[in-house]
């Protein structure tokens, strides 16, 4: 098994995906043999069609001209008890929890009878007991002959599950290693091309009560972190605090489409949420209080490029997000709101972000985190719970609880 | 500033490209065809006022069209509510016998009122019952045309005239000429001030940012607080409020009367001005002139080089397919 | 009694007609995850291609065949702009709209020398219409069947719902969203045939009268489904039928008229947001 890292942005997808014919090159040679199969980061499935649908589309097993449904359910069942991937073929995918749609999409690849399989960010919506699974299945296939390449920034798996290593950064491949001779300190540091960035540091706070929302208390001078599976209710969640708390600072999970209008310049992006209290007077829209509030915010955050006209569009993930947490800080509110704050990002902009966040809980503000990244609420929480199918478990002091116990809980344990 | 201009160039092409062949087929000269057209359409000042009547004509609805399509909607209904306002401007005006001055801006009122308020009644169906605009915009425009069909040929209908139609409005109300012995009326510059407003309200209000907002990124705008269902209800009753209007300018400055023949489907012909312009108020305006000369020019097509006068419903409709990947459209709209 | 009641079922199923292909048409192309706004424009090609080549060869059934390819053409027009231009899906069809039907008027002059109407022409006569009534109500079925358990039903379904899917499948799903149009338009076209010589013998300008909107309401009715799609036609033929029948009755004609919009708009308040289309309904697709 090897495994292909860098952190976000580096080039990794690209790089799996022109090897996998999903891009097309604009340079330089591939070279296969044999048959590739992805499985993508956000699955490319056809919710609404079934399991056997999915996993056959396109090789479907036909009597004259009609689909021959037996045979279909036979080859799917036989597919997953072949590889220990248990699924219901004529469920509809819609209704399956994320890793089980993980499992149609790997019978789908594996229909296909693969020699490579390249696998991008497969354990970033699992649970710790999931991954253990996944790499369990893993291991097999490549036991079978089947090569297994993994994208992927956790290095905790890489390190436990590979045998070889290849190092990403900024679109270049830097280093190349057997994952038996290295550790995971010289992974990370082959990957950001230095060290780690370090995060502020928290402060001692004294924390009064700011808000209650059914068994969650969120205090001011901390930070109460979500834990969970993608899939658990957290968006109920943070749909529904946002809906209590109107003024908060916002950070919603998808930059592009839930906090930013990529046409339009930073300037007007940061006047968003507040066009008609601070930004407005009269009927007019006041782009100049925009265009100042936009130049500290890419001061405070070092975003590139520093223009507060540019098209926001055109700047790279991390930067928008800065912009996107930058703004929801302005102005200091008193509760902030983030859901995945450094999610796709690359280090060092989530360091400035994940710092600015904890400068603001030492300055006092109340802040909610959701997260997938166990490893994010670990750096950022005073405070964790668990989200479980909907519910929101106990919360834990975060001296007070490990990462094996919360996985278990993230699976349903209690 | 390419895109619009680019936008331009492709209309240009397909009307002499597609006009080309559509003339040659016809059995007459391209360039005798063209030369008819433009010659019929500039020719001299009574041509060109006629040619910036339909300038106008065109530019009230398209202006409501490219309204609707900042905000992310699809405006198919221009025509009814132009109807709509036409019917407004004609009915009270036949029984109104006041000044001009207090007349006439009265029933530019009611008609941008009548034709809003059939916008924002589709504006309504969507915000509360997630009804696709396009569909009832489209149905509304049967109901409006069959809504005024019935009235004028009824209960609205003037006793002195044998068609379907209201009674002259009296000279009073009529819109003062700007050429004389020519339709062109004051019609002109109020449209033209109304596209200035818009460009004004789009960029610089509040209320232009946040249509704008909705219409380039739905999701994010409702987290920040702009409710889609106002956006909508506003956004369509001002694009019906601006066709309607431009419906009480034909009968104001044009027919002097309503009838439900009013409009050669200006309402759809909007939908290409609109694209053309590239939803730019400003943009717009030349672009209407365009087709304003395209549509004066083809009488003096079909009576010079005899070439049928829907060639330019046919080039229009290419313009407006061909030219239907402008940039806030490509975006998924949140249906 | 019953004899009225059967002149208005024999009508209904007349006037249902034209929508139901149209209406077929739009689902098939929905379901492949195009929206089409042109079904108007596809009636009204349709239509006048019939008549025009049931004048200059005096076939009906050759006519006939001629309306449907004007169809198919159309719908692989619209097919070709969605996907390889990606084109908006709803403004092309508006403007595919007032290509077709400019485009019939203009032809209308050029081979008939008059504007407004065509001469009587050959046409299908009452045995072809009956025929094409019953064709519809057949081709319902078969639509509904082949999107189920075909294969090909499959690929329009997945190119549906999300295109990159089939991508990696190894299917084109461009290919299967042109395919579609085509087999849409060929439907909406053969509507558009019954309308001009199944059920009359002449073409005249604007005789499409909104039908194509319509079927696009029966479509969202019937939740995209081809048997939903067919009843929701029924029901707003036999609106039209029924204002026909009214017509002596001192309603005003208007409003009768107006009842299968009226109707549709009642609907679309009622059953909106409860039915979904296909998830990549409207989004053009794109390969990198």
């Amino acid at each position: 098994m090897h495994a292909l890292v860098g952190e976000n942005g580096a080039g990794k997808s690209t790089l799996a995906n022109v090897a996998f014919g999903g891009l097309h090159p604009d340079a330089g040679t591939i070279e296969r043999t044999g048959t590739i199969g992805l499985v993508h980061q956000h699955f490319e499935l056809a919710e609404r069609l079934r399991v056997w649908e999915n996993v056959l589309l396109g090789r479907e097993p036909c009597r004259f001209w009609t689909i021959d449904r037996e045979q279909a359910h036979a080859r799917v069942r036989e597919l997953a008890t072949r590889h220990g991937l248990e699924v219901d073929p004529d469920a509809a995918v819609e209704t399956l929890p994320v890793a089980v749609r993980q499992r149609v999409e790997l019978l789908r690849e594996l229909e296909r009878d693969p020699t490579v399989l390249l696998l991008d960010e497969p354990t970033a919506t699992l649970a710790p007991a999931e991954t253990e699974a996944l790499f369990t299945t893993l291991t097999q296939l490549a036991e079978r002959g089947i090569a297994i390449l993994i994208i992927t920034h956790k290095l905790a798996d890489v390190v436990r599950f590979t045998q070889r290593v290849t190092v990403m950064r900024a679109g270049r491949i830097v280093a190349r290693m057997e994952t038996a001779q290295t550790t995971l300190d010289e992974i990370a540091h082959a990957m950001v091309g230095g060290d780690l960035p370090q995060v502020a540091a928290r402060t001692a706070t004294t924390p009064a009560p700011y808000l209650s929302f059914q068994d969650l208390e969120v205090r001011s001078g901390e930070i109460v972190g979500i834990a969970g599976v993608e899939g658990n209710g957290q968006t109920a969640l943070f749909d529904a605090i946002a809906q209590i708390v109107p003024d908060a600072g916002i950070i919603p999970q998808d930059r592009q489409r839930e906090a930013l209008v990529l046409g339009w310049s930073i300037a007007d992006n940061v006047a968003l949420g507040r066009q008609r209290t601070r930004y407005r007077r009269g009927i007019v829209f006041d782009r100049k209080t925009a265009r100042s509030d936009a130049i500290s915010i890419i001061e405070r955050f070092d975003v590139r490029p520093r223009s507060v006209d540019a098209p926001i569009g055109t700047l790279s993930g991390g930067n928008q997000q800065k912009i996107v947490v930058g703004r929801a800080l302005e102005g200091r509110p008193r509760f902030v709101l983030a859901y995945q704050p450094t999610r796709g990002i690359d280090i060092g902009a989530a360091a400035i972000v994940q710092s600015r966040l904890i400068e603001a809980r030492n300055a006092g503000c109340a802040i909610l985190l959701i997260s997938f990244d166990l490893d994010e609420i670990f750096v950022l929480a005073d405070r964790i719970a668990v989200m479980y199918s909907g519910r929101l478990g106990p919360l834990f002091p975060r001296d007070s609880i490990d990462r094996a116990r919360i996985g278990a809980l993230m699976t349903g344990a209690t | 500033m390419t895109g619009r201009w680019r936008a331009a160039g492709l209309a240009a092409a397909i009307v002499a490209g597609v006009g080309s062949i559509a003339m040659l087929a016809a059995g007459a000269n391209p360039i005798d065809g063209f030369a008819q057209l433009f010659g019929g359409a500039l020719g001299d000042v009574d041509e060109l006022a006629e040619t910036l009547v339909q300038t106008t004509a065109l530019l009230f609805p398209a202006l409501g069209v490219a309204i609707a399509f900042r905000a992310g909607l699809f405006n198919i209904g221009a025509e009814g509510q132009l109807v709509m306002g036409g019917l407004a401007a004609g009915s009270i005006g036949a029984v109104l016998t006041l000044p001009g001055y207090v007349s006439i801006p009265l029933l530019l009122m009611a008609g941008a009122l009548a034709g809003g308020g059939w916008g924002a009644f589709a504006g309504f169906l969507r915000a509360r019952f997630a009804a696709n605009e396009v569909i009832t915009t489209l149905m509304l425009n049967v109901v409006a045309t069959l809504f005024a069909s019935y009235l004028v040929g009824g209960p609205l209908k003037s006793p002195a005239a044998t068609a379907s139609e209201t009674a002259i409005l009296p000279h009073a109300s009529w819109l003062p000429e700007l050429v004389r012995d020519t339709r062109l009326t004051l019609a002109l510059p109020i449209a033209l001030l109304v596209a200035l407003g818009l460009r004004y309200l789009l960029d610089r209000t509040v209320f232009g940012y946040e249509l704008r907002a909705v219409g380039e990124a739905p999701e994010a705008a409702r987290r920040a607080g702009i409710a889609p269902g106002r956006i909508a209800i506003a956004a369509l009753g001002l694009s019906g409020a601006i066709a309607g209007m431009g419906g009480a300018t034909i009968v104001l400055g044009i027919l002097h009367r309503f009838n439900v023949a009013l409009s050669p489907g200006y309402g759809f012909i909007a939908i290409a001005v609109a694209l053309v312009g590239n939803c730019d108020p400003i943009a717009i305006v030349a672009a209407a002139f365009a087709f304003g000369i395209l549509q004066n020019g083809a009488l003096a097509m079909q009576a010079g080089a005899g070439v049928p006068r829907d060639i330019v419903a046919v080039v229009e409709g290419l313009v407006i397919f061909v030219l239907a990947g402008r940039q806030y459209l490509t975006r998924t709209v949140a249906r | 009694m019953s004899g009225e009641l059967l002149a208005l079922f024999t009508l209904t199923l007349v006037k249902a007609t034209p929508l139901i292909y149209a209406a077929l048409g739009g689902v098939v192309g929905e379901r492949a995850g195009v929206v089409n706004i042109g079904l108007e424009g596809m009636l009204a090609g349709g239509a006048f291609t019939a008549v025009a080549v049931s004048y200059k060869t005096g076939s009906a059934p050759l006519a006939a065949l001629a309306g449907v390819a004007c169809g198919a053409a159309l719908g692989f027009l619209l097919g070709v702009a969605a996907t390889r231009w990606r084109v908006d899906q709803i403004v092309a069809g508006t403007g595919l709209n007032l290509l077709a039907l400019g485009g019939a008027a203009y032809a209308l002059v050029l081979v008939f020398g008059r504007p407004g109407a065509s001469f009587a022409v050959p046409a299908l006569g009452l045995r072809g219409e009956a025929t094409l009534i019953a064709l519809a109500l057949v081709a319902a079925l078969v639509i509904d069947r082949v999107l189920a358990v075909t294969s090909w039903g499959l690929h329009v379904r997945a190119a549906g719902e999300n295109p990159r899917a089939l991508d990696i499948a190894g299917i084109d799903p461009l290919r299967i969203r042109v395919q579609a149009l085509v087999l849409g338009g060929a439907l909406a076209g053969l509507g558009g045939v019954f309308l001009s010589i199944g059920e009359l013998d002449l073409y005249s300008d604007g005789m499409t009268a909104g039908r194509g909107f319509i079927a696009l309401a029966a479509v969202i009715f019937g939740r995209w489904t081809p048997l939903g799609a067919t009843g929701a036609a029924l029901f707003f033929g036999f609106f039209a039928a029924l204002q026909f029948t009214l017509q002596q009755s001192g309603i005003p004609s208007e409003l009768m008229q107006a009842l299968p919009y009226l109707a549709a708009l009642a609907a679309l308040a009622g059953f909106a947001g409860r039915a979904r289309a296909p998830a990549a309904d409207g989004i053009p697709y794109a390969r990198e």
